[in-house]
């Protein structure tokens, strides 16, 4: 590589100590393994794994790379599906992993938490205090807080009824490419108007700063009722979830759905009796028992206009767990026992049933794999189609993925760009930098290469993220 | 196929069916001991087998304590079976020790283990 690994670790160790500092090959492999299907390179390969306790050990690490030359790339967790977590250089890897302190302050309306604390975590912590944190990720059980709010994913909550993580940031200590920490926002519940750059710090992937510290507002705990509706075909829930926005109806905090394939392997992974067709999953939240009721009652009445063959408010938590850990089954389901290649379509909602029948086609012509099958399931509400190709088989080789992750990709982007989507969960960069460029004119790109410059000039953080590199 | 190629394919067919989703990082003793290193998981130990059976790593002392610092404790497996693959994890990192250690104690590709 080049690189002195001796001077390197030494430099390294004595920022942030020897116990934290990795350039074995072991540790550099580990770091740079993410969940994309095919082999991490050479390229990929960290020359050291560096695990700060803090932002001044950040910051010094930063003015150290910039000082060498030697990009930085920021370890939350690794979850990422679009490539953001593998990095696309040789790099110092920045592990948040010992940065995860907590502090909840109910006088003041908010908490303060450090960015490696994994998500179900926090959601622990806070359910104390009855309160209630705005990120939903399958991967709570190892996804970070400051992944989450880097990215600004509510991950499987309708964005209408809750909106984003950002929205619910304070404020934020940051160390900037160059070194330097600076802290922005306010102690105030009440957020900052006008130019304030919490709001273009929040989602930048890892490319505008490093995330020490995340104050948010606390959220009163909703009182939550649960619906599930039985379908004849995934075509009926499309309907609904259009009907829904086109009728001004008061969005659920969460609308999940199976489609027919996806539903038989859920229930029947949970126990349940084969279903007819497709399911729909929706939690009715409101801040009273009688106020969420009401609305859990109005919301089954509106579901009439899907044609449902079965609808009905869940009130036995057991019933309710199972039928609403189908959807998780499902996914173990198809990872399990195959290759899946996931993407995500966030269309014009009046589209949506278009665009969920073009991903369809889309997937089942692939041609770098001849007759994939097709799964479907996910957060249709939102509205997000997650589209899955899935091949009966783990044993397909590294080349074979490769083109599939890349043709899945290509020919989903083609429907964000159809129907006027953008993405709503699973960030912008990395894998899906061709996107941006296909959706949006050339000064838009132009636009995210100069804020960029305008704060890493050397280009330090997150490398080839922006740039697109695989 | 020799004994030790039948178990390096089986090794390899296994760890090929992790989908590297991480949900056994966290229960992992061992990476909870270290504050968070991530090779001291079992994710990281099946990475790093894996890596090493296609000859894409070198043995060396960190990856053998990677491998060796495992507890065998299966919290792993617990995960993997309601979150994963249902892999048994464990198993795997004790068949990849033997497979591993056999050549070594020999000599062949490193003079101690």
């Amino acid at each position: 590589m080049g690189m002195d690994l001796k001077r390197l670790h030494k430099d390294l160790a004595k920022i942030a100590g020897e116990a934290h500092v990795f350039t074995d090959k072991p540790t550099s492999l580990v770091y740079a393994k993410d969940v994309m299907p095919y082999d991490v390179e050479e390229h990929n390969m960290p020359y050291a794994v560096v695990r700060p306790a803090g932002s001044r050990e950040i910051s010094r690490i930063l003015r150290y790379a910039n000082e060498k030359g030697i990009p930085v790339h920021i370890h939350g967790s690794g979850t990422s599906l679009v490539g953001l977590a593998r990095p696309k250089t040789n790099c110092i890897v920045l592990d948040m992993g010992r940065m995860t302190d907590i502090q909840i302050f109910p006088e003041r309306g908010y908490f303060e938490v450090e960015p490696g604390l994994h998500v179900a975590k926090v959601r622990k912590a806070l359910a104390r205090h009855r309160a209630m944190l705005p990120v939903f990720p399958g991967s709570e059980l190892v996804a970070t807080i400051g992944g989450a709010v880097s990215v600004n994913t509510s991950a499987h909550a309708v964005d209408a009824a809750l909106g984003k993580p950002g929205d619910y940031v304070l404020g934020l200590e940051v160390v900037l490419p160059t070194g330097e920490i600076i802290e922005t926002g306010t102690e105030s519940p009440r957020r900052p108007a006008g130019i304030e750059p919490t709001k273009f710090l929040i989602g930048s992937e890892g490319l505008f700063c490093v995330l020490t510290k995340l104050r948010m507002r606390l959220i009163p705990q909703p009182e939550m009722e649960n619906i599930v509706a039985y379908y004849g075909e995934t075509d009926h829930i499309l309907e609904t979830v259009m009907e829904m926005y086109r009728q001004g109806v008061p969005t659920p905090l969460f609308f999940e759905f199976l489609d027919e394939k996806s539903a038989r392997a859920g229930f029947d992974a949970v126990g349940l009796g084969e279903p007819a067709g497709a399911v729909a999953m929706m939690c009715i939240h409101s801040w009273s028992k009688a106020g969420c009721q009401e609305k859990a009652e109005s919301f089954l009445e509106f579901l009439q206009v899907g044609r449902p063959l079965q609808s009905k408010i869940v009130k036995d938590t057991q019933e309710w767990n199972k039928i609403w850990s189908s959807r998780a089954e499902a996914g173990n389901y198809i990872y399990r026992l195959g290759s899946t290649f996931g993407s995500e379509i966030t269309p014009r909602v009046d589209k949506l049933k278009d665009a969920y029948h073009d991903a369809k086609d889309a997937i089942l012509n692939l041609k770098s794999y001849q007759n994939p099958d097709f799964y479907s399931f996910g957060h249709i509400g939102a509205p997000t189609i997650h589209a899955y190709a899935f091949i009966p088989s783990k044993d397909i080789s590294n080349e074979v993925k490769k083109a599939v992750v890349q043709e899945v990709r290509e020919v989903t982007e083609e429907i964000n760009v159809k129907y006027g989507g953008c993405g709503g969960e699973w960030g912008l960069t990395a894998q899906r930098v061709s996107f941006l460029k296909k959706r949006y004119e050339a000064p838009y790109f132009q636009l995210l290469l100069n804020l960029k410059r305008a704060l890493d000039p050397n280009n330090i953080l997150n490398r080839g993220n922006l740039e697109g590199w695989v | 196929m020799t004994e030790r190629e039948n178990l390096r394919e089986t090794l390899l067919k296994e760890i090929a069916r992790c989908r590297a989703c991480r949900f056994c990082v966290d229960v992992c003793p061992t990476y909870q001991a270290s504050i968070g290193v991530e090779t001291l998981s079992a994710f990281g130990r099946l990475q790093a087998m894996g890596y090493l059976l296609r000859r894409k790593l070198k043995f060396d002392d960190s990856l053998t304590y990677a491998l060796y610092s495992c507890l065998q404790c299966r919290r792993c497996e617990v995960v993997c079976k309601s979150k994963g693959q249902n892999l048994d994890i464990c198993t795997l990192i004790e068949l990849g020790r033997a497979l591993l250690s056999e050549p070594l104690a020999e000599g062949k590709d490193r003079e101690r283990i």
